[in-house]
């Protein structure tokens, strides 16, 4: 069955996290990904541990649905190559460092040459203008900036990163994804392509979006909270008496009364000081020693149950190796079992969205550096003549 | 067409509440769409999340609810769903949170709705997803996160759990809802065809982890980021004299090393095979940076922030201020990028927000309209949907 990128060449100039799992995305969805990497690949993706059979996890997981071509884009050669490429292609996705993809040649004022219904998407860490422009950063420099520890970390406590270290890096990833449909769209309807440009440091902003809310509203830095929620209450990890942690969320007024009676705490429903969510989050200093000491009376299984019998969403701490099994996880493709030609049997990451008339997937491992070199360029009818190039 | 945006002309009938529908539905009005927000008389929940409230509106709500029209409608009055089942036949898209089996119920399941929209698209968000035994499971932000072991990678070992403090199941999801609408969207365009797509916060999280999935799969061993954060304490960046900071080495060269080892009085780090390969493996994602961290922070501990990160960047490395709200968003690069923007509301006054992300050079996303109060675009949106009689009738 069709796919809603078909017929859509993605030529994939990307490094690290941020471009190759954006593109791994729009594979997911139909393009034919073509991956352009210089000899030997970026330092960053190819020698980042861990390693499976020697290769870095980075650019294996990142690099599904694609093709791999090597091209020396610094000899004239292969530039020639990449351009006719070009030609061919609608997307042209890159995230190097700002100012390299132009001393390559490969700037938007040259491919929007070459094919004015490209959709060029450049993607960096802080942008172009600024002080900060030119500068490179990766996940964990922006979690630095980005103001985003000032928010996590135990109450009291200080801030702190959040060590899967990858997350604004693919919140950039799903925001150049976003752009580049908004951008097919539009020029299915204007028949021209354009420039979309995105830094990390606005996706990472955007995404705390509620909690800069805060800050705009008081102008008090808001402060960690351990697992608490600071705008909904009680909505935090709760330890039952069996010393297991239960996250539990009250996010709506409609929820509280059951959360009492789960609790067989049900004098509290009619308490004025926590009758709804703005009160229960300002009186949450006199709340949570109460609803906590009921809860460390009991283990969580016992309060699991009940809090599912009156629709109180609560959840426990889960695992790697509870989650790769686990019913809900199978059920729906959330984590999923591949065969890969190099690297055997993996777990990855399931698709994000399910599309009822046209399937996104199925997932494909990518591939080595270099490896689809030959076959891309038969199938493009572009001659290779760089040997000749060589021996000149 | 300078100040047309991309989505412009298409009509979206928003069903969702609280945070992660409303930011999918922002960013399709972002780029220009007309969304209409459908809210029961009591309003969105997300209305009452806070405090903190502005001119009596949450301020989270405001965050992700500019570019939208609200419609108050009573769906448990038969009026009510009539009226939303007219305004979403006549719609492009459709999104909707109501949980599995639950939009049926008001008339306004995707079967129920193509019928007289064979170009619908239909977007419904689950916690969970609409399979297994949890497809009926209520979520929350801590919830998704605790089961998506979010949590496994903050805090320390033993204590209390740590969440990610900025609400990425829902503001993630969203974003992923977004995409699948854009997709449709474009299929549609190409073929004719609308369908129904479907995103959960659950598998949004799953899937925004998935190096960890292939790292666990077969590691060679087990070292490399990706693996030991499970077991790395807190990691609260490097400390200074005045701050904390974080860096990473990875263009050097040996001139510039044997300059920086010097002027931080790290001589020790000559002999010491961890700071091989001019310290590459020994700050940030490097192998060896959680165990030299302390040989870093003693020789920062007599300087300032700004002259380890001046530094560090003489010898091409990257080095950033560890920083808080108020020096972010005070931050000349926060303001050169124009991060920060305003809108007008009735209420509120001017209040603060992120711009969209993406910047088009043609078809450029916008805000046009501040979020809006309870149903203050009622009347206006009935009314042109000629529904304005059904309205009188009900209220006689």
């Amino acid at each position: 069955m069709a796919k809603i990128l078909d017929g859509i060449r993605v030529f994939d100039l990307t490094l690290a996290a941020v471009g190759p799992w954006a593109t791994k995305l729009l594979g997911a969805l139909g393009a034919d990904v073509i991956k352009v990497e210089a000899p030997g690949g970026d330092r960053l993706s190819h020698a980042v541990p861990p390693m499976i059979k020697g290769n870095s996890v980075l650019y294996i997981s990142a690099n599904h649905n694609k093709r791999m071509i090597e091209l020396d884009l610094k000899k004239e050669a292969d530039r020639a190559i990449a351009l006719k490429i070009i030609e061919k292609s609608d997307i042209f996705v890159q995230n190097m460092r700002p100012g390299a993809v132009e001393r390559l040649g490969l700037g938007y004022a040259v491919v929007s040459k070459i094919n004015p219904r490209m959709i060029y998407l450049a993607a960096s860490a802080y942008g172009r203008i600024g002080p900060m422009a030119g500068e490179s950063g990766i996940d964990p420099t922006v979690q630095a900036f980005c103001g985003w520890c000032g928010i996590t970390g135990p109450e009291h406590g200080r801030g702190e990163m959040f060590r899967h270290l990858a997350h604004l890096d693919i919140t950039t990833s799903t925001t150049i994804v976003q752009a580049v449909l908004q951008a097919l769209i539009a020029r299915e309807r204007t028949g021209r392509g354009q420039l979309i440009e995105i830094e990390m440091l606005t996706a990472a902003m955007a995404l705390q979006t509620t909690r800069l809310a805060e800050y705009f509203a008081t102008g008090q830095q808001p402060a960690p909270l351990g697992s608490a929620a600071a705008t909904t209450a009680p909505h935090q990890a709760f330890e039952c008496e069996d010393d297991r942690y239960l996250a539990i969320g009250v996010e709506r007024d409609e929820q509280w009364p059951g959360f009492c009676r789960a609790l067989k705490l049900d004098e509290l429903i009619s308490d004025p000081r926590f009758a709804t969510n703005p009160l229960r989050v300002t009186h949450r200093t006199e709340l949570i020693p109460i609803v906590g000491e009921r809860l460390k009376s009991k283990p969580a299984a016992w309060w699991m149950i009940r809090l599912n019998k009156e629709r109180v969403p609560n959840g426990p701490f889960l695992t790697f190796e509870q989650l790769r099994a686990h019913s809900q996880v199978v059920a729906n493709d959330h984590i999923i079992e591949i065969d890969t030609p190099h690297w055997g049997s993996m777990h990855v990451d399931g698709l994000p969205w399910k599309f009822e008339l046209t399937p996104s997937g199925p997932i494909r491992a990518g591939g080595k550096p270099g490896e689809h070199t030959a076959e891309i360029l038969a199938e493009l009818g572009i001659v290779d003549d760089r040997r000749a190039d060589v021996s000149k | 067409m300078s100040n047309a945006g991309s989505l412009d002309g298409f009509r979206v009938i928003d069903f969702t509440q609280g945070l992660c529908g409303p930011f999918c539905t922002m960013q399709l009005g972002d780029g220009g769409a007309e969304v209409i927000k459908v809210e029961p008389p009591g309003g969105d929940f997300s209305r009452r999340m806070g405090p903190p409230f502005v001119g009596g509106e949450s301020a989270v709500f405001l965050s992700v609810n500019r570019n939208k029209k609200s419609v108050v409608l009573d769906l448990e009055t038969s009026y009510g769903r009539e009226a939303a089942a007219r305004l979403a036949r006549d719609a492009d898209v459709v999104v909707e949170d109501f949980g599995p089996g639950a939009s049926e119920r008001f008339g306004l399941g995707y079967a129920q709705l193509r019928g007289g929209n064979q170009k619908l698209i239909y977007c419904s968000i689950t916690p969970f997803g609409e399979e297994g035994p949890l497809r009926d499971a209520p979520g929350s932000e801590l919830v998704v996160q605790a089961m998506a072991e979010y949590t496994a990678s903050l805090g320390r070992i033993g204590d209390a759990p740590v969440r990610v403090g900025a609400d990425v199941a829902t503001l993630n999801t969203g974003t992923f809802a977004a995409q699948a609408i854009l997709a449709a969207l474009f299929h549609r365009l190409r073929s004719g065809e609308g369908q129904r797509v479907a995103v959960s916060e659950f598998g949004s999280l799953l899937h925004m982890r998935g190096i960890m999935w292939h790292s666990m799969s077969d590691p060679d061993d087990w070292y490399g980021f990706h693996l030991d954060h499970y077991t790395n304490p807190p990691d609260c960046g490097y400390q200074t004299k005045n701050g904390a900071l974080y860096f990473i080495l990875r263009r050097g060269s040996s001139e510039d090393w044997d300059r920086l080892v010097m002027e931080l009085g790290m001589e020790e780090a000559l002999a010491d095979p961890r700071f091989n390969d001019y310290g590459r493996a020994a700050t940030s994602i490097g192998r060896y940076a959680t165990e030299v961290k302390p040989i870093w922070e003693k020789a920062f501990a007599s300087r300032t922030r700004e002259e380890i990160i001046d530094l560090v960047k003489s010898m091409g490395g990257d080095a950033v201020p560890m920083m808080d709200y108020p020096s972010l968003v005070s931050h000349p690069q926060v303001e050169a990028l124009g991060i920060i923007t305003q809108v007008d509301h009735p209420t509120a006054g001017y209040f603060k927000m992120v711009r969209p992300v993406a910047r088009f050079s043609e078809t450029k996303d916008s805000i046009r309209m501040p979020p809006p109060l309870l149903g203050q675009h009622t009347e206006e949106v009935l009314g042109a949907a000629g529904l304005t009689r059904l309205t009188r009738t009900d209220s006689q």
